[in-house]
């Protein structure tokens, strides 16, 4: 049996942030009768990486693709860099870059070919950034791009999307074809690159480690709409795993603020809470008589508790 | 200006070939324009050979900014604009360099002679993005076959006329604007079909273009998919209540040909009989007419299908292993006589679809020997779909390799076709119909069986293709 209470509202923002870099209201979507995205509300602030998650089939990818552009929206609306984004236009495309889930274009364009033709629409590409990238992922620069691999057509996107030194660069699982090393090396050029102030990012990953090594703000996706985005370490601060174990089992969870999901297995009582005390579930447990186990959970963990 | 220059490379990287020659067709036409103009009809001949460079490379061009044009593309900044700008470029390149040439050397009908090149141009860039713009132009075909006489009288009065210019101008306009929008526009992917199967006409969808269909495509793609999915059900149901080896195949070729049951066959002969009446119709206004043609188009109509075979089996590839697991074959021997034999059900629809354009032909033309066309087309049809599903099944992998092998095919049943006719006409049904089976169904099934037996010897692929 398991239970799930909806996630407590956001801390109102202070009053001095800057600008969002993006800003989407009542976003819906759907393909074909089926609703995929029912009313997305999300702001997303300058200078911050974000991890986007949610289950396979939530809609994260027709999200992103939404965000800019890339798909018609059916109702709400989104301005990126605080102009409308109807469809992709305008200077402010020098400042996007977007590393989309499966790479298919150009198959019959080589490598060297294929950058040359994007840095002719940029004001800005790095080529030094672009031909370090070429050498360190071993990307031949002479290969027709329909000979590439998946994870080495997936290594060009990369590289296409960051030579501009994008102000906002959106990724889709870009890292799901990538070796591990190639992952790594990856995400030490994304976070070097954009660490910088101002630089925006958000992608999609089922793989939650590169999260937690980027200190990204994780937004879910879940039931359509964005749940919550929090900053990780206040999300792991906060939150903890509470087991209560006790003979007789459970029929109801007990009722107790601060409770984000229970779930009985067994024996046991499994309760995702939120700001709640130590010393306030030991008394639950004496007032239950049941035995008491508290786990910091990993961003995994709490993927797989609340998506 | 380096965006522009590398959108001008574009189809030249993709179809080096056509880019040189059509450029070289480009200098040649401008240097009839100037040289050879004064003296004798180098007007003429720089126009037709404009005309035809500049059809060809509109034709590729769409056929690349069609492909390229995917929502990415879009994010690239200022990418309609520069798009617009090389537009503008290549206007100028094709049609205002020679339009001012021809004026400055004092060439007549100069300006209509430049409308009509973006006329040319717009054809060209529309039938490459949207291939049924071509249908378009039958009607005019229709007309000059028919009326040969009135159609000359048109000509020579719109020549005369103050309104053929931006009459012509808006043509082209129209066409543009046909052509770009659904191109520019950006829409959700609508998901593939099998990559055995063309509902397309022309079956030509390039892997690198995504599915392009209009609103009477869609809805005829829709009825496909709903007999599709009937058909792979009864099929289902039929082999869970009685498992043999024949509905197991059939199974197979519900999966693999979704569109290949019998109602999906009739619906796609009832589509083509729309596209058959209006060749007929307009070849029927064509003198000498032969009615036999009619059969001869059917069978290559039938044979059509088959170069999509080859693409598809090689697309479908990582796709087969899973039918592999799911068959469990004893051996993979087994494995690849499955496909086969599910495959073969294309040389009977192929035949079938044949004699029904036949059989649509003759009523039509009130052909004078409509047996001789039926036994002819039937035997031909027949012994073609063997060759041609042979050849796709194990010949090249390669494109070019592909192309070659089947114009080979169909030059080799085109001409068993009016040999076939010849031979019939000359010895009779029953000897000249006799000797024509004997040969073409005989070198058929040798083919085919060869084939199958080359097919059955080589070891499943389930690796993705290089593109």
């Amino acid at each position: 049996m398991t239970t799930l209470l909806s996630f407590p509202a956001q801390p109102a923002a202070p009053v001095s942030e800057p600008a969002p870099v993006l800003r989407v209201q009542g976003l819906r979507k759907a393909f074909e009768g089926r609703q995929v995205l029912c009313g997305v509300d999300w702001t997303v602030p300058a200078g911050r990486v974000i991890g986007l998650l949610g289950r396979n089939g939530a809609g994260k990818t027709t999200l992103l693709r939404c965000l800019l552009g890339l798909a018609p929206v059916d109702a709400g609306s989104i301005e990126l860099f605080g102009a409308p984004m109807t469809e992709p236009g305008g200077e402010r495309l020098h400042r996007v870059g977007f590393v989309p889930q499966g790479f298919d274009l150009f198959p019959w364009m080589k490598v060297r070919a294929y950058l040359d033709f994007t840095a002719a629409f940029y004001a800005h590409w790095n080529h030094a950034l672009a031909a370090r990238l070429l050498d360190e992922w071993q990307l031949d620069s002479k290969q027709k791009i329909g000979r590439l691999s998946q994870g080495q057509r997936q290594k060009l996107a990369i590289v296409r999307a960051i030579a501009p030194e994008p102000d906002l660069l959106v990724l889709d699982e870009p890292v799901a074809s990538l070796d591990p090393q190639a992952r790594r090396a990856f995400m030490g050029e994304l976070l070097a690159l954009m660490g910088a102030p101002g630089k925006t990012v958000i992608f999609s990953t089922h793989i939650t480690a590169d999260l937690e090594r980027a200190d990204a703000d994780i937004a879910l996706l879940r039931d359509g709409r964005i749940q919550f985005v929090r900053p990780l370490a206040e999300l792991k601060s906060r939150l903890c795993h509470a087991v209560l174990s006790r003979p007789a089992g459970w029929t109801t969870p007990p009722a107790m603020p601060g409770v984000l999901k229970a779930r009985v297995a067994g024996a046991s009582l499994h309760l995702l809470v939120e700001d709640v005390p130590t010393e306030r579930l030991h008394q639950l447990a004496k007032d239950e008589e049941a035995s008491l186990r508290i786990e910091m959970p990993t961003l995994e963990d709490l993927f797989v508790e609340l998506a | 200006m380096r965006a522009i220059a590398q959108l001008w490379l574009l189809p030249s990287r993709q179809m080096p070939l056509l880019g040189a020659l059509v450029h070289l067709l480009w200098l040649a036409a401008l240097a009839c324009l100037a040289l050879i103009t004064p003296h004798a009809e180098g007007a003429a001949i720089g126009a037709g050979l404009l005309a035809v460079g500049s059809w060809f490379w509109h034709l590729g061009l769409a056929t690349t900014l069609r492909g390229a044009c995917q929502p990415e593309t879009f994010l690239l900044p200022a990418f309609r604009r520069r798009l617009a700008a090389f537009g503008l470029a290549d206007a100028v390149t094709w049609v205002g360099l020679p339009a001012l040439l021809a004026l400055a050397i004092g060439v007549p009908h100069a300006a209509l002679g430049g409308t009509l090149l973006l006329l040319a141009a717009a054809m060209g860039f529309a039938m490459g993005v949207e291939r049924w713009i071509s249908l378009l132009f039958w009607p005019l075909l229709v007309l000059a076959g028919w009326m040969p006489g009135l159609a000359s009288a048109v000509v020579h009065n719109a020549i005369e006329s103050p309104l053929t210019l931006p009459l012509l101008l808006l043509v082209a306009v129209l066409l543009l604007r046909l052509s770009l929008h659904p191109m520019l526009q950006i829409t959700d992917r609508p998901p593939d079909t099998s990559p055995l199967e063309g509902l397309s006409v022309g079956r030509g969808a390039t892997t690198d273009a995504a599915p392009r269909r209009s609103a009477l495509g869609r809805r005829l793609e829709g009825w496909f998919d709903t007999i599709a999915q009937r058909a792979l059900e009864q099929a289902l149901t039929r082999y869970r209540q009685q498992p043999t080896a024949a509905r197991r195949r059939t199974l197979v070729r519900r999966l693999l040909l979704p569109h290949d049951n019998a109602l999906a066959i009739l619906l796609r002969m009832a589509i083509m009989a729309v596209f058959a009446t209006l060749y007929v119709v307009v070849a029927l206004h064509r003198r000498p007419f032969h009615a036999s043609v009619v059969g001869a188009y059917a069978v290559l109509i039938a044979l059509a299908r088959f170069p999509q075979i080859g693409r598809g089996m090689q697309r479908m590839r990582p796709n087969l292993a899973d039918l592999y697991l799911t068959l469990a074959p004893t051996t993979r021997t087994q494995y690849q006589q499955t496909l086969a034999d599910a495959l073969l059900v294309l040389v009977p629809t192929g035949t079938a679809s044949a004699l029904a354009y036949t059989v649509l032909g003759i009523v039509l033309t009130h052909a004078t020997q409509p047996w001789l066309m039926l036994l002819v087309t039937l035997i031909v049809a027949t012994g073609g779909g063997l060759v041609a599903l042979a050849v796709h099944l194990i010949g090249p992998q390669n494109a070019v390799g592909r192309q070659w092998v089947n114009a080979a095919v169909l030059t080799g049943t085109m001409a068993m076709y009016w040999a076939g006719v010849g031979l019939v006409d000359a010895l009779g049904y029953v000897f000249g119909g006799g000797l024509l089976a004997l040969v073409v169904l005989g070198f058929g099934l040798g083919v085919w069986f060869a084939a199958q037996r080359e097919y059955r010897r080589r070891e499943p692929c389930f690796d993705a293709p290089l593109t």
